[in-house]
């Protein structure tokens, strides 16, 4: 080697040393706020990190344990908060953590999300509202609200049931809610079946096959994801479209059901997997031309990920929103979160312009709707 | 297809294309909601003011008689800020050339920023999807587009993927060409001196379908060499570069077990998944792949059938940095491991080391230079400032540079012009025939 190239190679170790281990963005602290919906009853843990920068980025996780938040603090704070593709506390805040290092890269460089990530791949996401309610009455009422809110796609819960393989009796009432809801609704609704995990696969497919012409979005969880034989029943005996991921947390799973051909959307947890594994996830989907239509049974801020996740994809579907139909509810989220991200206009929420995710969380809120153990 | 669609699609066609006349529509479906394209008002609010306002693409030829000169592309934008990206394929450079030009009116005038979406409508809107030409030329704009957001963002590249796994750098590997033991044992003392901790060799001959005991043998004995030379610390792996059919690959993958390789490489052509699979199914060896596949499209059978190690897709032909990283993505669900192919230019070589640098099941990456420095390596560095993909300590550095990390002047690049498309190497057997190389 000579003295030139060495020098020259000297000074690279030296750059590169000194570039690297100190991180402006080190995380410094990382708090949990857990809080309760007064009416729904709805809970999730508020993440926020905080850096030696004096960034603040925030995340949520479906309620979790304070062993966990303890666990997660540990391995967390001392990391840099950009290196969100290589950071794991292997704890059920991972998703939330995820979102929080997110939320802090774009506001680092002073763009939102998306950008971050290459986007935007679309101007305004299709939201998906959950109905709520356990007679056909009951969800025609809360369809009928939900519409005023600007929603034209509603998850309907399959009606419960008392025995399983119940055959005609439980399929007649399965299409008797999904026609009596269809007609009272505004032309451009459309219909995700909420399954849960809870049929068999018997009755799953004669569901899945009877509704074929109600064309359904489509049919979400019929039945458990722990037998795939069982799911290529369903797949093979209809055409209606299946959706899995509520109960999914390895990614591998997905990969499974891709492979086998059974599925036709993923939804993976916003809340548990964060922007990172369903971006991931979204990335093999591509290959088997499915999209992805993240579950979000939480808050404000998870929807804040979602969105900005949903402008990041180029197969992003629809995104499940909870919105609530109680007022106290609804006062709270719009305490939590100072932007209206949860508006929604003729199906679409909105794409928001500003760094990270996009949002502004009112710390007093966090105190005031804070979970007290029971 | 109802009335009211077909006539909104005989509108947003005339929008979509103002020169397109009746005559030169085929009566595909163009529905009107295509016409809500970037352009389109609705994405004024999210868009980040950044506007691409120029292109070029070298063709960079470092001989005159080069088979594989290098395609960058240079994007220009309103705010003064370039981006730099390479699309090199060898012994096609032309090809790629005008398939860039072919996006020029796509790009001009987009937001750059718009990295995934610019991607995708590209990949999609080409309509026959991407082999190679189509997959260089659009890995030379991504890589320009990714370079273009992190000077605009103030990031490297590899921290917009949410990296680094390890701060300290890259794990690399160096080619070796040497037949004799002496020359081995001078590269592993190189090797140890530089902190280079794997290296690659290759199989000494060309083969037929089915091959002789003697060539079998040799090609044993070489790889035996190969392993006395660098010794038992070192990495090595072994390009079969899709010389052997996989008859012939299965048996010699199988001789080479008690060597204990990180890998051996293409043991046979690309297009056959199966052949591969057959050859992987039969050895303890890891066997790696990938360096001709485009996009994770092209990726998703071979990943999904598990049977494969390693994968070495090209950020040159993959689709640049978008690509590279969806396939790593994927490949980690099946546990496969990352080694990216590195043959060509500077720019698609540093662009990859960002990218591994945020692939947390990435393995280690290729540069096709030596532990002594060759000749291209000077040019690279009289060009770039620095010794780019000369490794510190066994690893490639990481900067933190916004973009890609570098400056190039295109003045430097006059030095080499552009010779011409060359054809690669031709390579028959003793009777003639054609043979794979």
């Amino acid at each position: 080697m000579n003295i030139r190239r060495k020098k020259v190679t000297e000074w690279i170790a030296m750059q590169a040393a000194a570039a690297m281990p100190k991180d402006k963005h080190e995380i410094v602290e990382m708090r949990a706020y857990p809080v309760r919906e007064p009416a729904s009853g709805r809970s999730y843990t508020i993440v926020r990190l905080r850096t030696q920068s004096g960034l603040t980025g925030w995340g949520e996780a479906a309620r979790v344990s304070p062993s966990d938040v303890e666990r997660a603090r540990s391995r967390i704070v001392g990391r840099p908060a950009t290196a969100y593709g290589v950071t794991s506390t292997d704890t059920p805040l991972d998703g939330a953590i995820n979102c929080a290092m997110h939320d802090i890269t774009g506001k680092a460089v002073s763009a939102p999300v998306y950008r971050v990530l290459g986007g935007p791949t679309r101007f305004k996401a299709r939201a998906l509202a959950p109905l709520s309610g356990g007679t056909d009455s009951e969800l025609s009422a809360s369809l009928n609200t939900l519409a005023k809110a600007g929603f034209q796609a509603f998850d309907v819960p399959i009606p419960g049931f008392n025995w399983r393989n119940q055959g005609q009796a439980f399929d007649k009432a399965a299409r008797a809610r999904m026609d009596g809801l269809r007609s009272g609704a505004p032309q451009s609704a459309n219909f995700v079946l909420r399954g849960a995990g809870a049929l068999t696969a018997g009755d799953a497919a004669a569901v899945a096959s009877s509704l074929e012409r109600f064309h359904l979005l489509w049919f979400d969880e019929p039945c458990p994801v722990t037998n795939l034989r069982t799911i290529k029943k369903i797949a093979e005996e209809t055409v209606t479209p299946l959706g899995f991921g509520r109960e999914i947390a390895s990614g591998s799973v997905f990969q499974d059901l891709l492979r086998e051909g059974v599925v036709d959307i993923l939804r993976p947890s916003i809340q548990r997997d964060g922007i990172t594994r369903i971006r991931r996830i979204a990335a093999m989907a591509e290959t088997y031309y499915v999209a992805v239509a993240p579950n979000h049974d939480g808050g404000p801020i998870a929807t804040a990920a979602a969105i900005q996740l949903a402008a990041s994809l180029p197969n992003f579907f629809i995104q499940s929103v909870p919105w609530p139909e109680d007022e106290r509810d609804r006062k709270m989220r719009a305490e939590l979160v100072s932007e209206p991200i949860e508006t929604v206009r003729d199906g679409f929420l909105s794409v928001p312009a500003t760094p990270g995710l996009g949002i502004t969380v009112n710390e007093s809120a966090l105190e005031k709707y804070k979970e007290t153990a029971a | 297809m109802k009335r009211r669609h077909f006539l909104g699609g005989a509108l947003a066609a005339g929008t979509l294309n103002p020169r397109a006349k009746a005559a030169d529509l085929c009566g595909c479906s163009l529905f009107a909601q295509a016409a809500a394209t970037p352009g389109n008002p609705d994405w004024d609010p999210i868009s980040s003011g950044v506007k691409i306002t120029g292109m070029k693409v070298f063709g960079v030829s470092l001989t005159s008689d080069s088979d594989r000169p290098y395609v960058f592309v240079k994007l220009e934008t309103n705010k003064g800020v370039v981006g730099w990206g390479e699309g090199t394929l060898e012994g096609k450079a032309a090809a790629v050339m005008a398939c860039v030009e072919d996006f020029r009116e796509f790009l001009i005038g987009k937001d750059p920023m718009q990295v995934e979406h610019h991607w995708q409508s590209m990949y999609v809107h080409s309509f026959y999807r991407a082999g190679p030409v189509i997959g260089s030329a659009i890995s030379g704009i991504d890589q320009a587009l990714w370079d273009i957001r992190g000077k605009v963002l103030g990031m490297p590249v590899y921290k917009l993927l949410g990296g680094p796994s390890d701060p300290r750098g890259v794990r690399g590997y160096y080619h070796v060409n040497a037949a004799t033991k002496e020359q081995l044992q001078q590269v592993r003392e190189s090797a140890g001196r530089l902190g280079v901790t794997c290296i690659k060799g290759g199989i000494p001959a060309y083969y037929e379908w089915i091959e002789t005991h003697q060539k079998i043998d040799e090609a044993v004995r070489r790889l035996q060499l190969l392993r006395e030379g660098l010794g038992p610390d070192i990495d090595i792996g072994v390009d079969f570069h899709a010389k052997t059919s996989p008859s012939v690959a299965a048996i010699l993958v199988k001789e080479v077990e008690p060597l204990k390789l990180l890998f051996i490489e293409e043991p046979c052509p690309p297009e056959n998944v199966a052949a591969m699979a057959r050859i992987a199914r039969r050895s303890t060896t890891p066997i790696a792949t990938g360096e001709r596949l485009v996009a994770h499209y092209g990726c998703r059978e071979l990943i999904e059938m598990g049977v494969i190690d390693i994968l070495q897709t090209d950020i040159n032909h993959v689709g640049g940095i978008t690509a590279l990283w969806k396939v790593g993505q994927m490949a980690a669900f099946s546990g496969v491991s990352m080694a990216p192919h590195a043959c060509e230019g500077p720019i698609g070589g540093l662009a990859t080391v960002h990218v591994d640098a945020a692939t947390p099941n990435f393995l280690v990456q290729e540069i096709c230079s030596g532990v002594e420095a060759q000749p291209k390596d000077k040019v690279w560095e009289e060009w770039l400032g620095f010794p780019a993909m000369r490794m510190v300590n066994g690893r490639f550095p990481l900067f933190d540079k916004p973009g890609l990390g570098f400056d190039l002047d295109e003045k430097a690049l006059a030095k080499y012009p552009f010779g011409g498309t060359k054809p690669m190497a031709r390579v028959f057997h003793t009777d003639g025939s054609v043979a794979e190389w």
